[in-house]
C-alpha cells in the first residue's frame, strides 16, 4: 500500500518535472536558428575543462568558486545515489544499490557518504556567505537562493536520517561503510528500540523523497535551471573570443535586430535559462560600477522574464503582452542598452559563457535599423559616418594633414608592403596625431616599407557596428574592403585597437583575410627582432592601461608590457584591476559619441584607480582610451603631475 | 560679309579648365544653343566638340572662368594671320530702364525703433547716388514713425516717401510689400537697398519676385561699373569663394546688405530735405496674417545661444563656475550669450543646455570667443563655422589656435578683464566726442 | 491635403577647400548633399504629416543625380518625389528658380489641395534666403519665413500660427493657408530613417517632371529667365590665425590690439 501510493507519487512527480522540462525546452526552439554544433570534440574538451573541471567558477580569484566546485562534484555524485532512489521509487522491487556486488557497492556507499557530508558544509558555507559577508548584489539574497539552500541542506539531513536508522535497525549490511550516518544511529538513535526504528525509517524516507521530489519540480522555475542548462551551455559556447557581432541580410522584407523575444536565436535564448545568478558580470561592468541602469545579470534576467511570458503565447501564435525593449521587469530600457561600452567583461567572467555584448548590441540594432530610436548626438554622428566617413563629419580631405609633420608615403600598390591605418583620431584629433607621428617615426627605423592611404582612407565602422547600425557598418564594411582589394593591401599596421579589432575579426566575416597588427605587437615584435634599438632608461612610475579591444578582445596583454620593460627598463606597475579583468576606460562601444549623464563617470573611476598607484605616466595604447584618461585626470586636476603617453610616443622617445 | 572672304576665321571649340569649375548650376549647358554641353557627376561641363560652333557663349556666362576656346595649331595660325578687326558687339540697354533713377534705402524698424544697418545702407548708398549722379532717398513705412524721416535725412537722404498707417504697425510682409511695390512702380527708383536682416531679406525676396526683377541676398561690398550697373559682391559657396554679380536687364537693381559691414554714416542734424507723403487703402481684414504675439528676446544669461551673434564660451580654463561671472559681463558688453565644453558642464559650473561640441549644440555666431577651451575635436566640430574666432588660452600648444583667426596666449582672468575694459573705454570716449 | 517641401542637392560647401596657390576652389571629393536647412524642412512636412495626418511631397529641382536625394527624403518618409529636370531650368538664379518650384506647387495643387509649402531658410550653396519669398510671393500664398516652431494648424478655420525668429525676439504670427514657410535649423531635431524604409527607396522611383511635362516659357527660366549675372567670382583674402600681442607680459596692449583688429575688419562696432 505503502509502495504503490509512493510510485504514483515519484510517477506523477517525474512527470511533471518532464513536462515542465518540456516546456522550458520548447520555448527555446522559438529562437532563431544558429549553428553551434561545430567542432564537437573540442566543444566536449571544453565542456569537461570549463564545466566538469568548474575552471570558470574558481577562475579570476573568485574564492567562493571552491565552495561551488565542492558541491558541483557531490551533487554529480549524489546524482548517482538520487537517481537511484527516484527509480528505486518507481521500481521498487528492481532497483536498489543493494543488489550491487559488494565490490561496487561499498566504495559507492563510502563515497555518496563524503559527498554528502561536503554538499552539507559547502551549503552552511553559501548560506553563512550571504548572511555574513553578501555578495554586491542583492539577488544573492533572494528568497530562491534560500529556499534551494535550504532544501538541498533538508535533503542532506534526510539522507543521514534515513541510512542512520536503518543502520540503527539493523538492516543496513552495508553499515561499516558509511561511517557518517553510523555515527549517527550510534549518538541520535541509540535510546530509541530498534523495533521503533520503522516508523524513523518512513518518515525520513518520505522527507527524502518529497525535499527531492519538490527540489526536481522547483528547479525549472528558480535560477537553479543553471544546474540543467549550465553544462549544455558550456558545450555551446562561442569556440572563439566574442569580439564580432554577426553580419545581416539587408534585404527587403526581413527584421532586423532584436525587438521581439524570439529574434534571438536560441543560444541566446538558452543563455538567459543559463544564468546562475552569480553576479560576476554586475561586478565587473564599469556601467553598473558607475553607477547606470545597465546591469548585464539584469539584461540576461529580463530575456528570460520575457521569454517565460511571451513564449508560450508566441507559441499560440497570440499577440506579446511585454514588450523586450522597454522598461520594467522582463523589458529591457533604453537607456540601459546604450550604457554598455561593449568591454567584454562580464563574458570574460561568465563562468556559463552566456554572451551579453551582443545580445546588447542585437537590441541596439533594433533600436536603430527598425526604430530608428537613438539617443539625439548619435542622429548627427550617424550622418556624419555615413556622409564623412568619420564621427565628427570633418572634411575627408583633412586626413593627411597630420602627415605633413611627419615622414610618410602614399601606400603604392605593389610596392609598400604594410598599409599604416591611421583611424579618425589619429589623422583627425590633435592629441592623436602625435601619436600617429610616433608610430611614423618608429615605423621609419624599424626600416620597413610602409605607407598611408592619407585622405583615401575610410573609417572601418567600429562604433556603427557597436551602436547597432549595422546597416551602414556594411556598407562602411564593404566600401574598405573594396579598397583594400583594390590596392593589394594585406598587411595593416593600425594605431586604434578599434580599428584593430574590426579590421581583423569584423571583416573576416567578409571573407576577408588581412594580417592585421596593432602598433603595440609590432613594436614589441620589432624589439625582439632588434630591428628597433632602443636607449632604456629610467621613467618614472609608469602605470599601463590595459585596452579592451586589445586585450580581452584579441588576448594581447604582453606585447605592450614588454615593450614598457624595454622602455623603462622595468615592468609597468599594475592598476587593481588589469588584463582579462581590465576596467573600460568608458569610450567603446560608442559611448565615445555619447554623453554620459547618469553615475560617475567611467573614466573618472578608472583615473582614480590608476592614481593610487601614484604614476608620472600613464601609458596606453588606444586614442579612446588617451582621451578619455587625459579628461579625466584634468577632472581630478592632476594633468600636472600625470602624463598620459600612446605606448608609440614613449617608444618614440627612446629610439636610438 | 563675312562669308565672302576667302579664308574664314576660325571660331575653334570651348574647353574646360581643368580645376575651375566651381558647379554653378550648368549655366553653360543652358545658354548653349547647340545642346553641345553635358553635365558629369560633379556638376562640370562636358563639352561634344563635333556639336560645338565655337559661339562663345559658354565661355562669356561662365562666372568661373573656368571655359576657355581652343584652337588648333592650324587654326592659330590662321588667326595669326588674319589681322581682321573684330567688330565691338554693343549690348543693347532694354528700354525703359532709363526710366528708373534714384538709389532707394529701406529703412527698418521695429515698431518705430530703427535698425543700424538701414542708417549703415544711407551711407553707402550716399556713395553709389553720387557716382551716379542722382537722388538718395528712404523709404519709411511703419505706424507713428515720422521722426524716421527727420533721422534719414540726418544721415544722408534727401527725399523720404513715407506711409504712415495703423496697419503698418506690425512688420507683416504682406503689407510692407505692397507699400513697396506700389511706391516703386510709381517712382521707379534704379537702385533699391535693404538690410540683410530676417525682416529685410523676408521683404526683399517677396518685392523682388512681384517686380520681377534681379536681387543679390547678403552683399558685403557695393559699386558702380563703367556703365552705371550695381556691382554685387557677395560670399558665396559658404564664404569660399566671393561673387559679384549684376542686374542688367530689370530695375530696380535689388541688393540686401550685410549689417555691421558698411561704415556708419555721418550723423548730421541739421540736415533736411523733402517727404513725400503716399497712402494705400490696404483694409485689416482683407490682410492674411495677424502678428498675435511679440516676444522680446531675453537678454544677459538666459539669451538664446542659437539666436546670439556673438558667444563667449569657456571652458576647463575657467577653474571654477563664480569665474564663468567675467564671461557674462564680456558676453553682456557685447549683446551675446555665454557657453561652455564640455569640461564646463561635466564640472557642474554650467548648464548642459549651453554646450557646445559634438554632443551640444552646434553654433556658427559672428564671433566666437574661446575662453580657457584648449580645442579638443569634440568641441571644434561644434563652433568651426563661426565667421571670426577669437582664442585666449595659456597654452600656446592649445589645438583651438590652430582654428583661431586670432589668438591671444595669456592668462584668460587678465586678458578678459583687459578686453572689457577696452571695449568700456572706447564707448566712453565714442560718447564723449 | 498636401504639404510640399522643396529641397535642393547641394554640394557641400563646407568641404570646399580653396587651393592657397591657384585660388581656385578644390571641389574633388566635395559630395553632394541635401541642403541642410531643407532636410528640417521636410522633417517639420513629416512631423504635420504624423500630427494632422497630411500627405507630404518632396520636390527638388536639379540635374537627374538629385533623384538620390529625392530617394533619402522617401527614405524618411516622404510619400511623393517629384524631380524637376531639364536643361532648360539650368543656371537659374533665385526668380527664375522660384518660377519652376511654384509652377510645380501649382501642378500638384490640381490634384491634391496644397495647404502648406515648407522650404529650408536658406541654401549652403547661395545662402540667399530668397527662394522661399519667391514662391510665396508668386502662389500669393501666405509667407512666413525664419519660423522656428510651428503652434498650432487649424485645418477647418484654414489658418496656421508660428513662432518667429527674427533678431533680439519673437513673433507669434496667424496667417491664413495655404502658407509657405520657411524654417531655421532650431525647429526641429532630425530623424533617421529606418533601414525597410531605405530599402523601400532604394527601389522607389522620383517622378520626373521636364519642361515639356511643365511647359513654361523659356524666358520666365533657368538662365534666361534669370535677373541677375554672375559678372565674375573670386576668392577672398583670407586671414589665417595669427597670435596677437604677449598676452602674457602685456594683457592689456594685447585686448587692444584684438579690439582695434575686429573693428578694422568690421566684425565688431563699438
Amino acid at each position: 500500500m505503502l509502495l504503490n501510493i509512493s510510485t504514483i507519487v515519484f510517477a506523477a512527480s517525474i512527470t511533471l518535472f518532464c513536462w515542465s522540462c518540456y516546456g522550458r525546452f520548447r520555448l527555446l526552439l522559438l529562437g532563431r536558428p544558429e549553428n553551434r554544433f561545430n567542432d564537437v570534440g573540442k566543444r566536449i574538451r571544453g565542456m569537461i575543462y570549463y564545466a566538469f573541471g568548474q575552471r570558470c567558477t574558481v577562475s579570476h580569484g573568485y574564492r567562493f568558486g571552491w565552495n561551488h566546485l565542492v558541491l558541483f562534484w557531490s551533487f554529480m555524485i549524489l546524482l548517482i545515489a538520487n537517481t537511484e532512489f527516484l527509480l528505486e521509487g518507481l521500481f521498487p522491487d528492481f532497483i536498489s544499490f543493494s543488489l550491487l556486488p559488494v565490490s561496487v557497492y561499498h566504495p559507492l556507499a563510502v563515497l555518496i557518504e563524503i559527498a554528502s557530508v561536503l554538499a552539507l558544509l559547502a551549503v552552511c558555507i553559501a548560506m553563512i556567505r550571504r548572511l555574513a559577508f553578501p555578495p554586491s548584489y542583492i539577488e544573492a539574497r533572494s528568497r530562491d537562493a534560500f529556499i534551494i539552500l535550504g532544501l538541498i541542506a533538508l535533503l542532506m539531513v534526510a539522507f543521514f536520517g534515513l541510512h542512520a536508522s536503518e543502520i540503527a535497525q539493523g538492516s543496513e549490511e552495508a553499515a561499516s561503510y558509511m561511517p557518517i550516518s553510523k555515527f549517527i544511529a550510534s549518538t541520535v538513535f541509540s535510546y530509541v528500540p530498534s523495533e521503533n526504528m520503522g516508523g524513523y525509517i518512513s518518515a525520513f524516507w518520505w522527507l527524502h523523497a518529497i525535499v527531492l521530489l519538490g527540489f526536481l519540480n522547483y528547479l525549472p522555475y528558480s535560477k537553479h535551471m543553471h544546474i540543467l542548462t549550465g553544462i549544455p551551455n558550456v558545450f555551446f559556447r562561442s569556440l572563439v573570443k566574442v569580439n564580432t557581432q554577426p553580419r545581416e541580410e539587408f534585404k527587403k522584407g526581413n527584421s532586423f535586430g532584436v525587438g521581439k523575444i524570439d529574434q534571438f536565436t536560441w543560444k541566446g535564448l538558452i543563455d538567459s535559462y543559463s544564468c546562475t545568478e552569480c553576479g560576476r558580470c554586475s561586478d565587473n561592468c564599469p556601467a553598473t560600477a558607475t553607477g547606470k541602469l545597465l546591469n548585464p545579470r539584469l539584461v540576461i534576467h529580463d530575456i528570460k522574464v520575457n521569454l517565460l511570458k511571451n513564449g508560450p503565447l508566441i507559441a499560440k501564435k497570440k499577440d506579446m503582452v511585454l514588450p523586450l525593449i522597454g522598461g520594467g521587469e522582463g523589458s529591457v530600457s533604453d537607456e540601459v542598452l546604450w550604457a554598455c561600452t561593449t568591454c567584454g567583461a562580464c563574458m570574460e567572467v561568465c563562468p556559463v559563457f552566456i554572451e551579453h555584448v551582443p545580445r546588447i548590441v542585437d537590441m541596439r540594432r533594433n533600436l536603430v535599423e527598425m526604430n530608428a530610436k537613438v539617443p539625439d548626438e548619435l542622429v548627427s554622428m550617424f550622418e556624419n559616418m555615413e556622409q564623412r566617413s568619420n564621427p565628427w563629419g570633418i572634411v575627408p580631405g583633412d586626413r593627411a594633414k597630420w602627415a605633413a609633420e611627419a615622414d610618410v608615403k602614399p601606400f603604392e600598390t605593389g610596392k609598400t608592403e604594410y598599409l599604416f591605418y591611421v583611424g579618425c583620431f589619429g589623422a583627425f584629433d590633435a592629441r592623436s596625431r602625435k601619436v600617429s607621428v610616433a608610430i611614423s617615426r618608429i615605423l621609419n627605423a624599424a626600416g620597413i616599407s610602409w605607407g598611408i592611404l592619407g585622405k583615401d582612407e575610410l573609417c572601418c565602422g567600429d562604433s556603427m557596428r557597436r551602436l547597432g547600425n549595422e546597416f551602414v557598418f556594411d556598407r562602411m564594411a564593404l566600401e574598405n574592403i573594396r579598397i583594400f582589394k583594390e590596392k593589394g593591401i594585406t598587411k595593416i599596421i593600425t594605431e586604434c585597437p578599434h580599428c584593430y579589432n574590426t579590421l581583423k575579426n569584423d571583416y573576416r566575416q567578409y571573407g576577408l583575410e588581412l594580417e592585421v597588427i596593432h602598433h603595440t605587437e609590432f613594436i614589441s615584435n620589432m624589439i625582439k627582432a632588434g630591428k628597433l634599438k632602443l636607449n632604456a632608461k629610467d621613467s618614472g612610475n609608469v602605470v599601463f592601461h590595459d585596452s579592451c579591444y586589445l586585450g580581452r578582445y584579441n588576448g594581447i596583454y604582453d606585447a605592450p608590457r614588454n615593450v614598457i620593460a624595454s622602455v623603462t627598463g622595468h615592468a609597468p606597475i599594475e592598476m587593481e584591476r588589469r588584463n582579462d579583468r581590465s576596467f573600460c576606460c568608458g569610450a567603446g562601444g560608442g559611448r565615445m559619441w555619447m554623453e554620459e549623464n547618469t553615475g560617475k563617470r567611467i573614466n573618472v573611476e578608472r583615473v582614480e584607480e590608476a592614481l593610487k598607484k601614484d604614476p608620472g605616466t600613464i601609458c596606453v595604447c588606444c586614442p579612446y582610451c588617451l582621451t578619455m584618461f587625459e579628461d579625466g585626470l584634468k577632472a581630478k586636476k592632476a594633468d600636472a603631475r600625470v602624463q598620459v603617453l600612446d605606448l608609440a610616443e614613449m617608444v618614440s622617445g627612446a629610439l636610438k | 560679309m563675312e562669308e565672302e572672304k576667302k579664308i574664314r576665321k576660325p571660331r575653334g571649340v570651348a574647353r574646360l579648365i581643368p580645376g575651375k569649375c566651381i558647379a554653378c548650376g550648368a549655366r553653360c549647358q543652358s545658354d548653349c544653343p547647340e545642346d553641345a554641353i553635358e553635365m558629369n557627376e560633379k556638376g562640370e561641363p562636358v563639352i561634344n566638340t563635333a556639336k560645338c560652333i565655337g559661339c562663345r557663349r559658354c565661355v562669356k556666362i561662365c562666372p568661373a572662368q573656368a571655359l576657355e576656346m581652343y584652337f588648333t595649331p592650324e587654326e592659330l595660325k590662321i588667326i595669326a594671320g588674319l589681322a581682321a578687326t573684330v567688330p565691338e558687339v554693343v549690348t543693347t540697354v532694354e528700354p525703359g530702364i532709363k526710366e528708373y533713377r534714384g538709389v532707394w534705402i529701406f529703412v527698418e524698424h521695429t515698431e518705430g525703433k530703427p535698425a543700424t544697418v538701414s542708417w549703415e545702407l544711407l551711407g553707402e548708398g550716399a556713395k553709389l547716388a553720387k557716382t551716379l549722379g542722382v537722388e538718395l532717398c528712404s523709404l519709411v513705412i511703419g505706424e507713428k514713425v515720422e521722426h524716421l524721416c527727420q533721422e534719414s535725412f540726418a544721415y544722408g537722404a534727401s527725399k523720404v516717401y513715407l506711409i504712415d498707417a495703423p496697419v503698418f504697425q506690425h512688420y507683416r510682409t504682406e503689407t510692407y510689400f505692397r507699400a513697396i511695390c506700389y511706391l516703386v512702380e510709381k517712382y521707379k527708383p534704379e537702385i533699391l537697398l535693404m538690410g540683410a536682416t530676417g525682416m529685410g531679406r523676408d521683404l526683399a525676396g517677396a518685392v523682388a519676385t512681384k517686380i520681377k526683377t534681379g536681387l543679390t541676398a547678403d552683399c558685403t561690398g557695393l559699386d558702380i561699373d563703367e556703365k552705371g550697373y550695381l556691382l554685387q559682391t557677395r560670399p558665396a559657396f559658404g564664404g569660399n569663394i566671393m561673387a559679384t554679380i549684376l542686374t542688367e536687364k530689370t530695375r530696380p537693381q535689388m541688393s540686401t546688405v550685410r549689417p555691421h559691414v558698411m561704415a556708419l554714416a555721418k550723423k548730421d542734424e541739421s540736415r533736411t530735405g523733402t517727404i513725400v507723403r503716399e497712402s494705400m487703402d490696404i483694409k485689416e481684414e482683407d490682410l492674411p496674417t495677424r502678428v498675435i504675439e511679440v516676444i522680446e528676446d531675453a537678454t544677459g544669461e538666459q539669451l538664446d545661444l542659437a539666436g546670439a551673434e556673438i558667444i563667449v564660451s569657456g571652458g576647463r580654463g575657467m577653474c571654477g563656475s563664480e569665474n564663468f561671472t567675467i564671461l557674462q559681463e564680456l558676453a553682456d558688453e557685447l549683446g551675446g550669450a555665454v557657453a561652455c565644453s564640455r569640461a564646463a558642464v561635466e564640472a557642474g559650473w554650467m548648464p548642459a543646455e549651453r554646450q557646445v561640441g559634438q554632443t551640444g549644440k552646434t553654433v556658427r555666431p559672428k564671433i566666437y570667443i574661446a575662453c580657457g577651451i584648449s580645442g579638443a575635436i569634440q568641441h571644434l566640430v561644434g563652433m568651426q563655422g563661426s565667421d571670426v574666432i577669437i582664442a585666449i588660452n595659456q597654452d600656446n600648444k592649445a589645438p583651438i589656435f590652430e582654428v583661431a583667426t586670432y589668438g591671444i596666449v595669456g592668462d584668460v582672468f587678465q586678458v578678459v578683464p583687459a578686453i572689457i575694459n577696452n571695449i568700456r573705454e572706447l564707448r566712453e570716449r565714442k560718447v564723449d566726442k | 491635403m498636401l504639404i510640399v517641401t522643396c529641397i535642393k542637392q547641394v554640394p557641400d560647401t563646407t568641404q570646399v577647400r580653396v587651393d592657397p596657390v591657384t585660388g581656385t576652389l578644390i571641389r574633388e571629393g566635395v559630395p553632394f548633399i541635401i541642403n541642410p536647412y531643407d532636410t528640417h524642412a521636410l522633417e517639420e512636412g513629416l512631423r504635420l504629416k504624423e500630427k494632422y495626418g497630411f500627405r507630404v511631397a518632396v520636390i527638388s529641382m536639379g540635374p537627374p543625380n538629385t533623384e538620390i536625394t529625392l530617394k533619402k527624403a522617401i527614405a524618411l518618409g516622404a510619400d511623393e518625389a517629384v524631380l524637376l529636370s531639364d536643361r532648360a531650368f539650368g543656371g537659374a538664379d533665385t526668380l527664375a528658380t522660384s518660377q519652376v518650384l511654384s509652377e510645380a506647387i501649382r501642378r500638384l495643387g490640381q490634384k491634391e489641395e496644397v495647404a502648406i509649402v515648407i522650404c529650408g531658410r536658406q541654401t549652403i550653396d547661395g545662402d540667399t534666403a530668397q527662394v522661399g519669398p519667391g514662391i510665396a510671393t508668386r502662389l500669393g500664398y501666405s509667407q512666413l519665413t525664419l519660423v522656428d516652431r510651428i503652434e498650432s494648424v487649424d485645418l477647418k478655420a484654414k489658418k496656421i500660427r508660428v513662432r518667429r525668429r527674427l533678431e533680439g525676439r519673437h513673433e507669434i504670427v496667424e496667417a491664413k493657408l495655404p502658407a509657405m514657410i520657411a524654417v531655421v535649423k532650431e525647429i526641429n531635431s532630425l530623424r533617421y530613417p529606418t533601414v525597410p524604409m531605405r530599402l523601400m527607396a532604394e527601389d522607389s522611383k522620383a517622378t520626373l517632371w521636364d519642361n515639356k511635362i511643365m511647359g513654361l516659357n523659356e524666358n520666365t527660366i533657368g538662365l534666361k529667365g534669370s535677373a541677375t549675372q554672375v559678372r565674375k567670382i573670386f576668392s577672398p583674402q583670407r586671414t589665417s590665425g595669427e597670435i596677437i600681442g604677449d598676452g602674457i607680459k602685456d594683457p592689456k596692449e594685447a585686448s587692444r590690439l584684438l579690439i582695434e583688429r575686429l573693428i578694422e575688419k568690421r566684425a565688431l562696432s563699438i
